[in-house]
């Protein structure tokens, strides 16, 4: 955030410097300095006032306490507050010393001169109902185009400055089209403009370029800011988030030119509409892009409670403008905003459906599956074929059962397991201590020594159970020797310790020079397997697609193969129930099988199941059915209930056998199961290949949060309801107390904010500064507004258009404050220098993306396409590779996606696009709603010699050429393309010099010539002399790194 | 137009350059515009630039001990009791319980919270007397260390209020756990500025650990310079490809051609400079020039080969392998050499949650003869003594075993109420050995140092009151030091 801290001449500062004898304005003048000195301990905020004193309300700076009054209107005698400004007494004198703040003399001047003009006071103007104010009287009628001309030029006209004259044609069409679309125009739209005299030219040309696609684009920049929009998760592992549809939405928006109105309702609360669609929904993404974590050692409730404040916080600096972020760990120092608010907000948004952690997945719930137009019909039919297909499985269990009552009756007690057919291993690890542990193999029993001290500890999952630390493990020599095509399935109880990386649980794996063998494996937070060959070297691999593992939790995983050599052939089941894989792999058509013994807690050399603990390892060398996988965990119930007696089974002993008969013997059962499956497996193959986004969905009960003392997740205080600010407008009366009433509120007509903190945004983007430069922040220690009445004239029209975007932006554009020319004089300079009067049209660098944008558009290489998933152009090696924890290598796209409008771009929070950071694009990590604009010279390394850049000059260099025989055309056409105008003879002669020099250094080194032209994907054309070329590209670039280039 | 050219001729030449380099260095936009430009050439300007660096008018505060930091970070949290914080009693209490008396139901992270037992895990390491200080330290991993304890200040007192990863670093490095403040050095940048013309203040390494078996996240987020304006951000050199990004020519073009190629922007900038009269077009003219100079000094800076044999006896032959951490440490002398004014250095896998004997020999060969040659490096040019050097973690770790205990292997968890760090050089005073924990170096019981009255007294050795060192963001003056009462300990000051 940019402050006056180093100078603070405020605007009010500025304003009053030029007029000394007017009269004071308490919100203009007196406000800024009692907020900044005084309010802190005399404000709103009860814990910490002194003295009992407040000086933010007029009762309180009255009031007589100890007969003692602070403020008496008219006297400074009789005012203690001003006595106490003025004395020398260290433990008498206001602001007090251990404040570090001082008032200087133009500040007690105005103080001096309040008190003395009465000490009136004015309700803070910002949480006052913006009026249609009427604009004062101007002398240069002439000039006013719209209202707006009227406001700012009245002020020009007091502070004795005159407007700039018009901007010619050239530069209005280049600046209304950097503006409005974000790019610059091409030459000949331009020259289309130069020449159209018709009266309506400026409107027709402005309406042409908010009919562009890429309007939508350009404004929904600046949106993804706020929204803090990005790709990945943010914190910690930082992978990737799915919720690029959330990003097209936007952009669709702006397009469709939604009413604003509409535009924060379905974002907040899209999912709590009537019926919502699909793309009320996906809009919901904005407050699902928070960043958030998976990191182990987290807590919940501390997650929870940050995601929450992150909410509050970015509601309340895009819609309100208010820094309510200050009232998480205690009331608003300066504004009416109480603790209290604070959490009485953010029940709202914690009363959602999404987890604390996100999973390292790429759609951490709640989210939408987006499915192409081919899969829709089936992805839309399919919920119903397996809702009817389970209730006819339910309604098989009633026939089933009798038929169960009779088989009970004969069944013999090895019926009642998982059939010992085909069992290669299996290993009951309950010894309970020593290193001798007992097994069995095809009906023979064997006896393993441990490799290393084993512990047997307490909590297993049947008495003490091994652990393996430290390298120790079990070797079981020659068994389960698996080749490729060799159905089989391994199973065991497994407990994984906390913060687990990866280690083989069961392997027969040869893992000495490449792989070559079988694994099940533990990965991070996910259970998966692994068969590989050595020649050809080759493996499958098959990992749960969602985290299966749970730390600390006996589990029982059994993965099963068909033998079919492919990825499609492994399944994977946790204590009984499918999982959806991730597989990978090509089919395997050689030996599988090593030459090493088979390990329970490593591989043959290393990768541990370090910590992990392991029970009942079974090896079966066929695959098992579904029915097998879901009774295998629950076999010991299954013996322990067949042998009590019939009339002593408990209901759930009954239930556990009857499951097993319906599982594994019921034909009827088994069918259905098996379509079921098939359903099922077709439903999450369909989710795998579709879109995702990222949604809000809510809880059920009421919006309840507590409030936080000192805003620590651990200390919770009073039980909050849901509620609105309470020193702004009521919640409207029939507005449900959810997230879609907490929308209305804010765009209710009575909202004294949003409207205002919206249109004042909408200048910003277009005049460099807000009227209110801090954009966030409308409270009392913001920055007061430079044309209050200009601020709430827009506000209410704004509000009264129906939150019409495109109407707002077209009067901005059109009016003659916008059209001025940027040049500036001494005078202006002086008495106007940042340009908050307007006195001059805006001239400021350009942003990031329109940096990037502007070259690739000026060379011709960029490509229009809108859309899709993140985009990787050019970037340097290793950007990621620091920060990287599994996201290490940045996989740079080819082709079209090089030049894609940057908007595009790939966004991870831990490393923004190495080009954009230079330039003041945000890390996306929190909102901002107001960009720094910096000058260094990195900017300058980039724009000469990232590759995106140099490619750009290239190309355009190239065009010239091939376009033009002669030289100074040549020239010329690089000229127009970038600048927009021909250039003039002075500026011709530098270029012709430097092209001259340039291109008799390149002919001395064409090897340099050609490696120069040969940078980026496409290949300069051949029959193109090098040297020449490579000067011309330079010039390219020199055109493109201009001041006048940068600026718009 | 007639221009405000003008108003340029007025200025020094120091003043210009100062001008110039504000931008770079200082606040971009806002420092032409509202000062330079709105109270023109009167006081403010002497006053804006009376540190001709850069930084803030009216600091330092005092006269500062130290100018230039190199800060040396340890991803993860190294293990106080197996290197610094010496606990011979533990010996005794080889896989007993950890006696609810010392641990006080303090909250543990969800790695460990679940553990049925917490037995204690002495140190397997060697622990020897050093220096005329006498600290106990672990002498067997840290051989070159014990030879220059006398120089360096212990503070085996320090304390953190963060449990995890994410939100300690980022305590450790802005006060807040969470994230969006400005870290230290940018803090630094903003308010001293730069030492030199054609490097940035404040530079960032990221060392490459031999063993990578747990490393933890480091990202920008880490060297931002949060609400104070961007270019106090830390610039990250990298170890492979441009040390800057973008740093280097594209291929085919020569230091003449682009010499060429800037003068006729130069040039044409001026032109567009006398027509708008616009003073960034000024700014701009000034930046290429310094990216020119950068791309100038760069290579020279990277480039070891002028270094003499006998640096690489002091460092070792690891400090010729770019992006080790002895290599980062050697860049660190001649970065601050070079003016550049903070130096930080990341250095990861010090997460020993398991195998702390299979991973701390690694960890210690990478830090150790590297941290000694810093400091006889220093010593040798002159600069120890207003150079500050730091050595530590976000915070320490857990005297109980995590996972499996033998009396050779264990693990640690996280462990934010205690931990050690050192300080060396710039105003530090040497063979300091500051605050003390209780038998299981678990808790506290003498002299705490918490991370920001460890701040307070970094800014203290740099000549900043951290009480008056504020940024205004939000309508709030921000500190480093945050909002609680934070001291600078005046025991570990010369």
């Amino acid at each position: 955030m940019k402050s006056p801290a180093l100078f603070p001449l405020t605007f009010a500062a500025l304003a009053l410097a030029a007029s000394a004898e007017t009269k004071i304005d308490f919100n203009r003048d007196v406000r800024p300095i009692l907020s900044d000195k005084c309010f802190a301990c005399h404000g709103f905020d009860p814990k910490n006032r002194k003295a009992d004193r407040r000086l933010d309300t007029p009762e309180g700076a009255l009031a007589e306490i100890e007969g003692i009054r602070a403020i008496v209107p008219g006297s400074l005698e009789k005012s203690d507050a001003w006595q106490r400004i003025n004395s020398t007494d260290k433990d008498e004198v206001m602001p007090t010393p251990k404040s570090h703040k001082t008032l200087n003399a133009a500040e007690k001047d105005v103080l001096k001169r309040w008190i003395e003009q009465g000490a009136h006071y004015q309700k803070h103007w910002a949480f006052e109902a913006p009026q249609r104010a009427v604009t004062s009287e101007v002398k240069d009628k002439a000039w006013v185009r719209n209202p707006i001309d009227g406001f700012v030029l009245a002020q020009l006209e007091s502070a004795g400055l005159k407007p700039a004259p018009e901007a010619d044609r050239r530069t209005l069409a280049r600046r209304l089209s950097l503006d409005l679309i974000g790019l610059p125009p091409t030459p000949e739209q331009v020259a289309a403009f130069v020449k159209d005299e018709a009266p309506d030219a400026y409107e027709k040309y402005v309406a042409k370029l908010m009919t562009s696609p890429q309007w939508g684009e350009h404004r929904g920049r600046y949106w993804l800011d706020a929204a803090r929009y990005a790709d990945t998760h943010g914190l910690h592992f930082d992978k990737y988030r799915e919720i690029w549809p959330y990003r097209d939405w936007v952009i669709s928006a702006f397009n469709r030119n939604q009413p604003f109105d509409q535009f924060t309702v379905e974002q907040l609360a899209g999912d709590l509409l009537p019926k919502p669609t699909r793309e009320q929904l996906i809009a919901t993404g904005f407050h699902r892009c928070n960043a958030t974590t998976n990191e182990g050692g987290t807590i919940d409730e501390e997650n929870m409670a940050n995601y929450a404040t992150d909410r509050v916080t970015t509601t309340s600096w895009v819609w309100l403008g208010l820094t309510a972020n200050c009232a998480s760990c205690h009331d608003h120092k300066f504004d009416p905003i109480t603790q209290k608010d604070f959490y009485s907000m953010a029940a709202f948004f914690r009363n959602t459906s999404q987890p604390p952690k996100d999973g390292n997945v790429k759609d951490t719930k709640p989210v939408i599956y987006l499915p192409s137009d081919k899969d829709e019909k089936r992805f839309a039919e399919l919920p119903g074929e397996i809702t009817s297909g389970k209730k006819v499985l339910a309604e098989r269990r009633t026939p089933a059962a009798k038929d169960f009552e009779q088989w009970i009756t004969t069944a013999k007690a090895e019926q009642v397991e998982v059939s010992p057919d085909a069992l290669a291993l299996r290993l009951p690890l309950e010894e309970g201590a020593g290193v001798d542990v007992k097994a069995e193999s095809f009906e023979q029993e064997v006896t393993f020594k441990a490799a290393g001290p084993i512990e047997w500890h307490e909590g297993g999952k049947f008495g003490n159970a091994p652990k393996f630390t430290n390298g120790a493990h079990f070797q079981l020599g020659d068994l389960a020797a698996i080749n490729h095509d060799q159905p089989f399935s391994v199973g065991a109880w497994v407990n994984v310790p906390a913060n687990f990386k990866e280690g083989a649980i069961v392997a027969r794996l040869d893992d000495r020079k490449g792989l070559q063998g079988w694994e099940l494996f533990a990965q991070a937070n996910k259970f998966g397997a692994r068969l590989a060959t050595a020649q050809p070297a080759a493996q499958i691999n098959v990992v749960s697609k969602n985290p299966t593992v749970r730390a600390g939790i006996w589990q029982h995983v059994l993965v099963t193969y068909d033998g079919s050599g492919t990825a499609a052939g492994f399944r994977i089941f946790i204590d009984g129930k499918p999982q959806p894989g991730v597989t990978t792999g090509a089919p395997l058509k050689t030996s599988a099988v090593a030459a090493v013994p088979l390990r329970v807690g490593q591989r043959e050399t290393k990768t541990r199941f370090e910590g992990g603990r392991v029970q009942d390892v079974r090896v079966y060398l066929r695959e098992l059915t579904t029915g097998e996988a879901r009774s295998l965990p629950d076999e010991r119930n299954l013996r322990a209930a067949f042998a009590a007696a019939p009339e002593k089974r408990s209901p759930a002993q009954k239930a556990s056998l009857l499951n097993f008969y319906i599982d594994n013997l019921d034909g009827p059962s088994i069918e259905m199961a098996y379509h079921i499956e098939a359903l099922e497996e077709e439903d999450q193959a369909i989710r795998d290949r579709s879109t995702v986004s990222h949604i809000q969905e809510e809880k059920a009960g009421p919006a309840m949060a507590a409030v936080l003392i000192r805003g620590a997740y651990d200390k919770e205080g009073e039980q909050v309801e849901a509620a609105a600010f309470s020193a702004l407008n009521p919640l409207p009366a029939n507005a449900p107390k959810n997230r879609l009433g907490l929308a209305q509120w804010l765009v209710a007509p009575e909202n004294p904010l949003a409207a205002r903190v919206t249109v004042n945004r909408f200048w910003q983007e277009i005049f460099g500064t807000g009227i209110v430069k801090t954009a966030e922040d409308f409270g009392s220690q913001g920055e007061v507004p430079s044309h209050p009445a200009l601020l709430d004239w827009l506000a209410v029209e704004f509000r009264e258009s129906g939150w019409d975007v495109k109407k707002l932006f077209t009067l901005l554009v059109t009016s003659s404050a916008y059209r001025q020319s940027a040049v500036t004089t001494p005078q202006k300079l002086e008495k106007d220098p940042q340009n908050r009067l307007f006195s001059r049209g805006p001239r400021f660098r350009m942003d990031a993306e329109m940096v990037r944008d502007y070259a690739l558009a000026a060379s011709g290489t960029l490509s229009l396409k809108m859309g899709g998933p993140g985009t990787r152009p050019y970037q340097p090696e290793n950007v990621w590779e620091v920060v990287g924890m599994g996201t290490e290598r940045y996989a740079q796209d080819k082709g079209e996606n090089l030049y894609r409008r940057t908007v595009y771009n790939f966004w991870k929070r831990m490393a923004p696009p190495a080009s954009m950071e230079v330039f003041n694009a945000p890390s996306r990590e929190s909102c901002v709603v107001r960009r720094e604009r910096t000058n260094t010279p990195l900017q300058a390394l980039v724009t000469l010699n990232d590759p995106q850049f140099v490619e750009a000059g290239r190309r355009l260099a190239e065009a010239a050429m091939k376009e033009n025989a002669d030289q100074s055309a040549a020239i010329s056409q690089i000229a127009e393309r970038v600048l927009l105008r021909p250039l003039k003879p002075a500026e011709n002669e530098v270029v012709n010099k430097t092209l001259h020099d340039l291109e008799a250094d390149f002919a001395a080194h064409e090897d340099a010539a050609k490696a120069y032209i040969a940078i980026g994907e496409t290949k300069p054309d051949p029959a193109l002399p090098a040297p020449r070329l490579a000067a011309l590209a330079m010039i390219a670039s020199q055109l493109l790194n201009l001041d006048e280039a940068l600026n718009k | 137009m007639n221009c405000n050219s003008h108003l340029f001729q007025n200025l020094t030449e120091a003043a210009k350059l100062a001008l110039t380099r504000r931008q770079f260095f200082g606040r971009g936009r806002n420092a032409l515009g509202a000062a330079a430009l709105g109270s023109l050439l009167g006081d403010g300007l002497t006053r804006a630039f009376a540190s001709d660096a850069g930084g803030l008018p009216n600091l330092p505060h005092f006269p500062p001990k130290a100018k230039r930091v190199i800060y040396l970070h340890m991803v993860g949290g190294p293990s106080q009791m197996d290197l610094y914080d010496y606990k011979p009693e533990m010996a005794k209490m080889y896989d007993k319980d950890l006696p609810d008396s010392i641990r006080q139901g303090q909250r543990l992270t969800t790695m460990t919270s679940k553990q049925a037992r917490f037995p204690v895990a002495p140190s397997k390491y060697k622990f020897a007397q050093a220096g005329q200080c006498g600290l106990w330290m672990n002498t067997e991993l840290l051989p070159w260390t014990a030879k220059c304890v006398d120089d360096m200040a212990f503070i085996r007192s320090m304390h953190t209020d963060a449990i995890n990863h994410e939100p300690a670093i980022c305590e450790m490095q802005t006060g807040s756990q969470i994230g969006g403040r400005p870290c230290i050095g940018s803090w630094l940048s903003y308010g001293l500025g730069s030492m030199n013309q054609n490097l940035p203040t404040f530079v960032v390494l990221v060392a490459k650990p031999t063993n990578n078996e747990q490393n933890q996240a480091i990202s920008g987020r880490l060297w931002s310079s949060g609400f104070i304006p961007g270019e106090h951000s830390g610039v990250s050199f990298r170890s492979s490809g441009d040390p800057i990004l973008f740093i280097n020519n594209p291929t085919g073009v020569t230091k003449e051609m682009r010499r060429r190629q800037l003068d006729g922007i130069r040039e044409m900038n001026e032109m567009t400079f006398k027509e708008i009269g616009d003073p960034e077009t000024q700014v701009r003219i000034s930046q290429y020039e310094m990216a020119f100079r950068m791309q100038a000094s760069v290579p020279e800076l990277t480039d070891l080969s002028g270094e003499p044999s006998e640096t690489f006896e002091l460092y070792g032959e690891e400090a010729r392998k770019p992006g080790s951490f002895a290599n980062s440490v050697l860049m660190a002398r001649r970065l601050t050499e070079r003016g550049v004014r903070f130096v930080q250095i990341y250095h990861n896998n010090w997460d020993h949650h398991s195998n702390v004997g299979g991973r701390m020999p690694d960890q210690c060969r990478d830090v150790d003869q590297a941290s000694y040659a810093l400091i006889n490096d220093l010593k040798q040019r002159g600069m120890f003594e207003d150079t500050l050097i730091i050595w530590g973690g976000e915070f320490g770790r857990t005297i109980y075993s995590q996972g499996g205990l033998t009396t050779t292997n264990y693990g640690r968890d996280h462990h934010p109420r205690c931990f050690t760090m050192w300080m060396a050089g710039g105003g530090v005073k040497p063979g300091t050995i500051y605050g003390e924990t209780d038998d299981f170096s678990y808790n506290v019981v003498k002299d705490p140092v918490h991370v920001h009255d460890f701040h307070a007294t970094v800014l203290h050795l740099l000549g900043l009151d951290h009480e008056r060192f504020t940024y205004r963001a939000q309508g709030l003056d921000f500190k480093l030091t945050g909002v609680e009462h934070a001291k600078v300990v005046k025991a570990l000051l010369a």
